[in-house]
């Protein structure tokens, strides 16, 4: 059988290469080539179509961002989405998996697919071309691009402007000023070409943002393909598939801090920063969890996240 | 060089024959106002944005999704008038050579076509729009519901096929 | 592979008993799709496409730039710019098509479209090649060609889906666009040239030019206001691209009230044409989306770039092959769907060649060129029949002139561009000088 997969990024994507296009080959050795999977040289729809276009059956296999689309399907998704929750990609996409496709019930918000995998990126940045961030003042009146609600909301309690646009609008925005700068990471940097753009990144331990993927298979699809076949496929994805893509992201990362060197002025967020910070994202952190009704308790989770990835709140 | 002799008026012979504009139609002529003002919102938009951004050193954050929506919105207002006007790109390599009855038989088989084309087209944007209702879909900075855009789109192709079907057969 | 082979004819048929291009590409992708996937993920493909191509922010160019060039048509330049190109090349034979061509670039440099250039040249100068009795075929073949140029000549909405394809610097395509542009206006005079050399009988002697007017004057300088407007703008850092069709539209306005030249009928046409023709455009990327992805699922791209990686080519030999494609696909298909269903297929392929000079090391630096040469054979297949949108506008416009006319009088401008779509080929420096 085959699955066909669309994929949106471009072709020659860190996690692409490292990622999806290793396990499609997977796939197809763990199930002796009755199940091959084939990755379309185009997307079959725009990039937030794609988990609907699993669930559809468009494509069978489709990756995507939860926060792609504004709605309420993927609520508790959220937990990836917030600060300082690590700082290693294959730590993050571990305990993502592990917590939220376990007692978030992932695969509740995901119905109608089969979950491949949920995983996270590396830690996110803060960049900017205006100055240096010292204290929360110096975070006054900057726009900044940001990837969603939560750390528009962030940003937004420490006085700076966020701003709305696809991430490749960020080159022309930030190159013309429009923008002040963005949260990225140290791989978007260099795929988005920036570095030429950014004079200051700011850490902040576990990352100031990050973003949440889900990897899924029609569920039809899913039940015609053999007991055996399942299992196989199950094997290579979920937590194994989650350490694939961490890796894919920290070499990505990796790669990337080679290639900017000492271009961009790297520094460790101050304290007075940090705290303003961490007391706007806990605010933030308690209405996520109090919105999501009986059953779940989003600062445990949040909490044993950031046990699993060493994060000391 | 002005006072020229006017080109040649009426409607051109690779025109389906018996199709007429009905641009004096009051439907068509709130469609091309409502597309009008749309155009000017989205110029609006774009120099509120700029000139904010230099002038007073605010930026408008919501000029990226507004300008989408506005051209979505654009778009379908849009879409009925260019296909009463018989505006989509067709093609004419040797039909006008055919007898006219001919013509005018597959004039009205293509229209037919495309209005189921637009019927369907109209069908599926119902379903997407009930679908975005259930899930509250709406867009990431100003909240905008999205499932008001499904139902005009599906609107517009039910008015586009419509047009499609009913244009107005000469004599 | 066969399966698109077999589309692609179905989908011709329709076309040929004048099925609108847009939906006929909608029905062949739609039932293509179903019968290979099924009928429920078929549906909700084509519901996708049509929802989500009016929600793209890049696509606002496509209005605005247009709504752009109709306004500066209703006010009038068009004419003035006629009337000043008449000053430099009136007293030459074939001077009102030479004129022709160079008004054509102009307005190019205010305008993003073709269609929208060649229609609105087209009721300026074709009623004066008339009155002086030039050929028809001449005169029209010139009007053809020198429309083309819309997409070449900054701005442009082709070059804005190119560069929303592959992600190349918007920026930079329309600098690069501007060489090849002039080239083609030259390479168009020259066409002129020959042409009424071998036939004398296309174009009398006029002999006379009519003096310009203080408001043609004004037109000219309207029109070289706008276009280093719209130019500063980008690359001083005050807007970008897609931005710049929003404040070029809000210049254009103002240019049109300043001057005065813009009665309340013209504004409510300029709206409406705008508007239409954006539905037109919308139209035609949803259908090419839906027939795009069927093709995409029946294997094409994935079989083209196996052809192309079989033959063992030389990177240039590879170009070329593409180039070829492009030229036959160009004949039958629609500009714009054929920009839409090749460049996602070409230009991960193009982008990996290395062709060996020090000036095409960066492929960004490939893309922008591979960029240009896209829109060049664009531009060809606008006049190439049977299927030439350029010269079909033509003929909705001059309903008395036959098609087999305006093909016959655009051949010596098609020579012109061959011959340009091989220099650009040959030196990438024209396309790459100013990008980089
Ligand atoms: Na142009
Ligand atoms: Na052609």
């Amino acid at each position: 059988q085959e699955l066909i997969m669309s994929s949106w990024l471009p072709p020659k994507h860190p996690i692409v290469i490292n990622a999806f296009e290793p396990w499609a080959e997977e796939v197809e050795k763990v199930t002796e080539g009755r199940v091959t999977v084939r990755i379309m040289g185009k997307p079959l729809g725009s990039p937030p179509a794609h988990f609907d276009m699993a669930r559809d059956g468009i494509a069978d296999v489709t990756y995507g961002l939860h926060s792609f689309t504004e709605d309420d399907r993927f609520t508790r998704a959220r937990l990836g989405q917030f600060s300082f929750l690590g700082d290693d990609a294959i730590a993050n996409s571990t305990a993502y998996w592990s917590i939220y496709g376990g007692q978030l019930d992932a695969a509740a918000e995901h119905e109608g697919t089969h979950l491949l995998g949920l995983f996270m990126h590396g830690p996110g940045l803060l960049h900017n071309n205006v100055r240096k961030i010292e204290t929360t003042a110096d975070m006054q009146g900057l726009k900044l691009r940001v990837p969603g609600g939560y750390v528009g909301d962030l940003v937004t309690a420490l006085g700076a402007t966020p701003l709305f646009m696809s991430s490749t609008e960020v080159y022309e925005k930030l190159s013309r000023g429009v923008i002040d700068g963005v949260t990225f990471t140290y791989e978007a940097m260099t795929a988005f070409n920036l570095v030429d753009d950014i004079k200051y990144s700011m850490t902040v331990p576990g990352g100031i943002y990050n973003t949440t993927w889900f990897f899924v298979v029609n569920e039809d699809k899913w039940e015609s393909l053999s007991e055996a076949d399942r299992a196989a496929i199950d094997a290579i994805s979920g937590e194994a598939f989650a350490e694939r893509v961490g890796k894919a992201w920290n070499d990505a990362d990796t790669t990337a801090q080679g290639e900017i060197g000492d271009k961009v002025d790297f520094y460790q967020a101050p304290d007075a920063v940090v705290s303003a910070l961490k007391a706007a994202a806990g605010k933030l952190e308690q209405a996520w969890s109090d919105g999501l009704g009986d059953g779940y308790d989003g600062m445990a989770a949040l909490a044993e996240f950031r046990g699993m990835t060493g994060i000391q709140m | 060089m002005t006072s020229e002799t006017p080109l040649p008026e009426g409607p051109a012979p690779d025109m389906i024959p018996g199709r007429t504009p009905h641009r004096q139609t009051a439907w068509y002529r709130v469609l091309a106002a409502v597309s009008a003002l749309l155009i000017l919102l989205l110029i609006a938009v774009t120099c509120i944005d700029v000139v904010g951004r230099y002038a007073l050193n605010r930026p408008f954050g919501g000029a990226y999704e507004l300008t989408q929506m506005l051209l979505a919105a654009l778009v379908f207002s849009a879409l009925p008038l260019t296909s009463a006007d018989g505006g989509h790109v067709e093609v004419d390599l040797a039909l006008h050579l055919l007898p006219r009855p001919l013509q005018l038989l597959l004039g009205r088989l293509a229209g037919a076509a495309s209005a189921l084309v637009l019927a369907y087209f109209a069908w599926r944007l119902v379903l997407i729009g009930m679908d975005q209702l259930q899930e509250g879909t709406r867009s990431a900075s100003l909240a905008l519901p999205m499932a008001p855009l499904a139902f005009l789109g599906a609107a517009s192709c039910v008015v586009s096929a419509l047009a499609m079907i009913l244009r107005q057969e000469a004599p | 592979m066969t399966i698109s082979l077999i589309a692609l004819v179905v989908l011709l048929a329709m076309v040929f008993i004048r099925i609108p291009i847009a939906f006929a590409m909608a029905i062949v992708g739609g039932v293509g799709f179903g019968l290979l996937r099924g009928w429920g993920p078929a549906g909700a493909m084509v519901g996708n496409a049509v929802f989500e191509t009016g929600l793209n922010y890049s696509l606002s160019v496509v209005p605005l730039f247009i709504f752009m060039g109709n306004v500066l048509a209703g006010s009038g330049i068009a004419q003035g710019l006629f009337s000043a190109a008449d000053r430099v090349f009136g007293r030459m034979r074939g001077g009102l098509a030479m004129a022709t061509v160079l008004s054509c670039g102009g307005f190019s440099a205010v305008c993003g479209s073709s269609l929208a250039t060649a229609a609105t040249m087209s009721k300026v100068t074709m009623p004066s090649m008339r009155r002086f009795g030039y050929s028809d075929s001449l005169a029209t073949g010139a009007i053809a060609a020198g429309g083309t140029l819309g997409i070449l000549i900054p701005p442009s909405v082709v070059l804005i889906i190119f560069g929303l394809l592959t992600e190349a610097d918007i920026g930079k395509l329309f600098l690069a666009g501007i060489i090849p542009g002039i080239l083609g206006i030259i390479g168009y005079l020259l066409a002129v040239m020959v042409a009424v050399r071998l036939k004398p009988e296309l174009a009398p002697q006029v002999g006379e030019v009519h003096p310009m007017s203080r408001s043609d004057a004004i037109s000219v300088i309207a029109v070289l206001g706008l276009f280093v407007f719209i130019m500063a703008g980008i690359y001083g850092g005050f807007f970008t691209p897609i931005e710049a069709a929003g404040m070029g539209a809000a210049a254009a306005l103002l240019i049109a009230f300043a001057t005065g030249g813009m009665t309340r009928g013209a504004l409510w046409t300029a709206f409406l044409d705008s508007a239409t023709a954006s539905a037109m455009i919308f139209a035609i990327i949803i259908g090419a989306e839906i027939f795009s992805n069927f093709v995409t699922f029946a294997g094409l791209p994935d079989s083209l770039s196996d052809i192309v990686e079989q033959l063992g080519l030389s990177s240039w030999a590879v170009l070329l092959v593409i180039v070829v494609i492009y030229m036959v696909l160009g004949c039958f298909l629609e500009s714009l769907s054929m920009i839409l269903l090749t460049v996602p297929v070409f230009y991960p392929l193009v982008s990996d060649l290395d062709f060996g000079l020090q000036i095409l090391q960066d492929p960004d630096a490939v893309l922008i060129w591979f960029g240009i040469i896209v829109v060049v054979v664009t531009e060809i297949s606008l006049i190439t029949p049977p299927i030439g949108m350029n010269v079909f506008v033509l003929r909705s416009v001059l309903p008395d002139v036959s098609l087999g006319t305006i093909f016959r009088g655009v051949f010596v401008f098609w020579v012109a561009d061959i011959v340009r779509l091989l220099l650009i080929i040959a030196l990438p420096v024209l396309s790459l000088y100013l990008a980089t």
